[in-house]
């Protein structure tokens, strides 16, 4: 029998979650012939099937009963019965799911984008095997590649995840009932993320890790914000900790810390990072160059050492949010096709979504100091806002910071709502615009955006006060 | 089991009239023993301790017998010798002494039929290998794995059920055949162990992967729980059948695509085969 002809593309995008899908949509918008190949079945990547959507409807159940137990003011006792099964607060999750992968689907197939269901391998720079689930192998010959195959969690030589006892982002959400106490080991992002949803559905959480707060990257006014909410939930978090080995022993996970101290739960999470998903690529033989921690090394433009490979997303590491995912996919293809890539995503929010929600944008107050010498920073507390009384959520905080000009270089905030509010801000950081566009314009009262506002007034009293002096 | 028979054979008109009568609507359903009800309600109760799961072990000398015999096999067992049966849970766990706790339970009030001791024997074989496949199908694919293993483990079910009800049809209507007998196993047991599970007051997806694990795709919202069940069973009987390789086992079947088991993965589950035996036997 003949081999099957190689298949020819302009271009071939490797994994089709928000990096990959993003890549391929805007290839096809100019014209080219797309493949995208993936090793799922359905469109979204590990975002549709075990990231982004299922935890973030399961965040929602649990921020929805955060919210109410803080609106009643303690007139209503809400808690959830012991085993609680964790499906019943994710009862919407296949309408989302499937809704979610029916307009990806639509968008991929409405721009003419050719997808296979497989797993890659370079056979060289240009040309890729894939190796479909029916035991068939077919050949593709691009002209431009894009590696978008995402991450999975690193399983630590000491932490033994079983997915039954100790669980991992993959896994935590197959839980069928809520655990009475949960161990987390690690405070970044996923983390966070878990540990705060877990102890606002009354789980006890005992966060561990070598750092000195959770999430020790961020503006620590952010970061002191999450700990109070999170430890009046219940959640505790040992800081400064190494863990020195972790098993199940028959009954809890118990997890041993060097120096003898011992932390025993239910159940275990382990969230200590995450590794990029390119075993069996071979990208030895695309000629792509690894960093020291195991992602895909990429150039401003995300290009790899391979001149014609590009790759975008949880691939190329840190910070591995879905939304910068999107911004580097455009980015790869647009760079790779010699379109124009200045001005595009300059301000790329990002958004963690913990209880309450923590969001940024733009330049953050140690950035801008090394920037531009000094800056200044408007602060308003969500106490302030009548909304926030309203909605019984005074727990908040918007920074603004502002370069010594007045503009506005970046804004970063934390409580209800913030992933949202946050855009407000993106706007007028692609406008270039100054710090009193905030009060020199009237919002809707009374709106949680009315945060612009207050810190505005605090920042241009600053400056007044500065250019007084 | 995978039908067999039905090619071969017939049920007469009458025989099957009776049969369907009787499991559909006459049978009366083997109770769960106090004993295992109480170990099963006290796993469910996160106040509940080893101690009190003990006090209820020590007073069913059967059931204590099963927990300290699983403990000392050879799956389980290390250097240490179990000295008493606190021991002996704490290195099982609870979730361990329930299913021993549901297999205890399933042995002696459902997989015991007088007179076909080494059929029913052979029918729980291949549960405990089903189980065993099913829990490691669950963790590749990070899906619950206890729910997997007990999906497995109580997926046929049905067929002693069936078989003891069929051994007692009327003289008057004939007897059935050894061959007639598993084609009746065959075509009831999804059925009648799905009521049995709901009984039992198991969960809905353990009950639709018990009701579906021929058709999986018929087992909507719990499609995946039935097709994890499908695969366990195609792997168990593939486990059990003297002299089959790795090229004996159906690779196409449209379960494992389904599942999105790529060649890699299904040869790493084939590959498991002798440490699956090895837990199974715990179980029997």
């Amino acid at each position: 029998m003949l081999p099957a002809p190689e298949a020819r593309f302009d271009v071939l995008v490797l994994g089709s979650g928000p990096a990959g899908h993003k890549a391929a949509v805007q290839a096809a918008k100019v014209g080219k012939r797309v493949l995208i190949v993936d090793r799922e079945p359905t469109a979204g990547g590990e975002c549709v099937q075990r990231g982004t959507i299922p935890s973030k409807t399961l965040r929602e159940s649990a921020a929805y009963i955060a919210g109410l137990r803080a609106r009643s003011e303690d007139m209503l006792q809400i808690t959830l019965p012991p085993q609680t099964k964790v499906a019943s607060l994710m009862r919407r999750l296949r309408h989302v799911r499937d809704a979610h992968e029916r307009y990806l689907s639509a968008q991929l197939e409405r721009n003419g984008i050719i997808r296979w269901q497989g797993r890659a391998r370079f056979l060289s720079p240009e040309r890729v095997e894939v190796a479909m689930l029916d035991r068939t192998k077919r050949t593709v010959v691009a002209d431009l590649v894009v590696v978008a195959v995402g991450s999975r969690p690193r399983q630590p030589a000491n932490v033994p995840v079983d997915h039954e006892h100790v669980l991992d982002s993959d896994s935590i959400l197959s839980l069928i009932y809520l655990p009475a106490s949960l161990s987390v080991l690690g405070s970044g992002v996923i983390a966070c993320e878990f540990a705060s949803l877990f102890a606002a559905l009354g789980v006890q959480v005992t966060m561990i890790d070598t750092a000195s707060r959770p999430l020790a990257f961020l503006d620590p006014e952010l970061t002191a914000e999450f700990s109070k909410a999170y430890e009046r939930e219940g959640g505790r978090f040992l800081a400064g900790r190494k863990i020195e080995s972790v098993h199940w022993d028959g009954r809890e996970v118990v997890t041993r810390l060097v120096g003898g101290e011992e932390v025993r739960a239910e159940r275990c999470f382990c969230a200590q990072g995450r590794i990029a998903n390119v075993e069996g690529l071979d990208v030895a033989a695309a000629g792509i160059t690894m960093t020291a921690r195991g992602h895909i090394a990429v150039d401003a433009n995300m290009k790899t050492s391979a001149p014609r490979i590009y790759a975008a997303g949880d691939v190329v590491g840190p910070p591995a949010l879905a939304a910068t995912a999107i911004e580097q996919g455009r980015r790869a293809v647009r760079h790779g096709l010699g379109l124009p890539t200045h001005a595009l995503g300059e301000f790329v929010p990002s958004g963690i979504y913990t209880i309450p929600e923590i969001a940024s944008v733009g330049l953050d107050e140690a950035q801008a100091v090394a920037k531009y010498g000094s800056a200044f920073v408007g602060r308003a507390r969500y106490d302030e806002l009548a909304r926030a009384h309203i909605n019984g959520q005074t727990d908040g905080l918007l920074k603004l910071v502002v370069a010594p000009d007045g503009r506005l270089l970046g804004a970063h905030a934390i409580g209800e709502h913030a992933t949202e509010l946050v855009h407000v801000a993106q706007m007028a950081l692609v406008g270039g615009l100054s710090v009193e566009v905030f009060v020199d314009n009237v919002f809707n009262f009374p709106t949680l955006a009315e945060a612009y506002r207050v810190a505005a007034l605090d920042a241009v009293g600053q400056l007044a006060k500065r250019a007084a002096a | 089991m995978t039908p067999s028979v039905q090619n071969r054979v017939e049920l007469t008109t009458e025989a099957r009239t009776w049969l369907e009568t009787h499991l559909d609507r006459e049978l009366e359903l083997p109770l769960l023993p106090e004993a295992a009800a109480r170990v099963v309600a006290l796993c469910e109760d996160e106040d509940a301790d080893a101690r009190a799961l003990e006090s209820v072990l020590e007073r069913d000398p059967s059931l204590t017998a099963c927990v300290l015999k699983v403990a000392n096999s050879s799956v389980y067992a290390s250097k240490e010798p179990i000295v008493s049966l606190q021991h002996a849970v704490s290195r099982l766990g609870m979730s361990t002494v329930r299913n021993l706790a549901l297999t205890n339970s399933l042995q002696g009030r459902v997989f015991d039929v007088p007179g076909h001791a080494s059929l029913v024997h052979d029918v729980w074989v291949h549960c405990a290998v089903t189980a065993v496949f099913a829990r490691e199908i669950g963790r590749k694919l990070r899906r619950n794995v206890e729910a997997a293993f007990l999906c497995g483990l109580i997926h046929d079910v049905g067929r002693p059920i069936v078989l003891q009800t069929a051994l007692r049809l009327p003289r008057s209507l004939g007897t059935f055949t050894g061959a007639q007998l598993e084609l009746a196993m065959d075509t009831y047991h999804e059925r009648v162990g799905a009521r049995l599970v709901k009984a039992w007051g198991l969960a809905d997806w353990t009950a639709a992967a018990v009701l579906h694990h021929h058709d999986p795709e018929s087992a909507a919202p719990y499609e995946e729980e039935a097709r994890i069940t499908r695969l366990a069973d195609l792997l168990a009987h593939w486990v059990l059948t003297p002299g089959s390789g790795p090229e004996d086992f159906p690779v196409l079947d449209p379960v494992v695509l389904a599942l999105n088991l790529y060649p890699e993965d299904l040869d790493a589950l084939l590959a498991l085969r002798e440490r699956v035996l090895l837990a199974s036997e715990a179980l029997q």
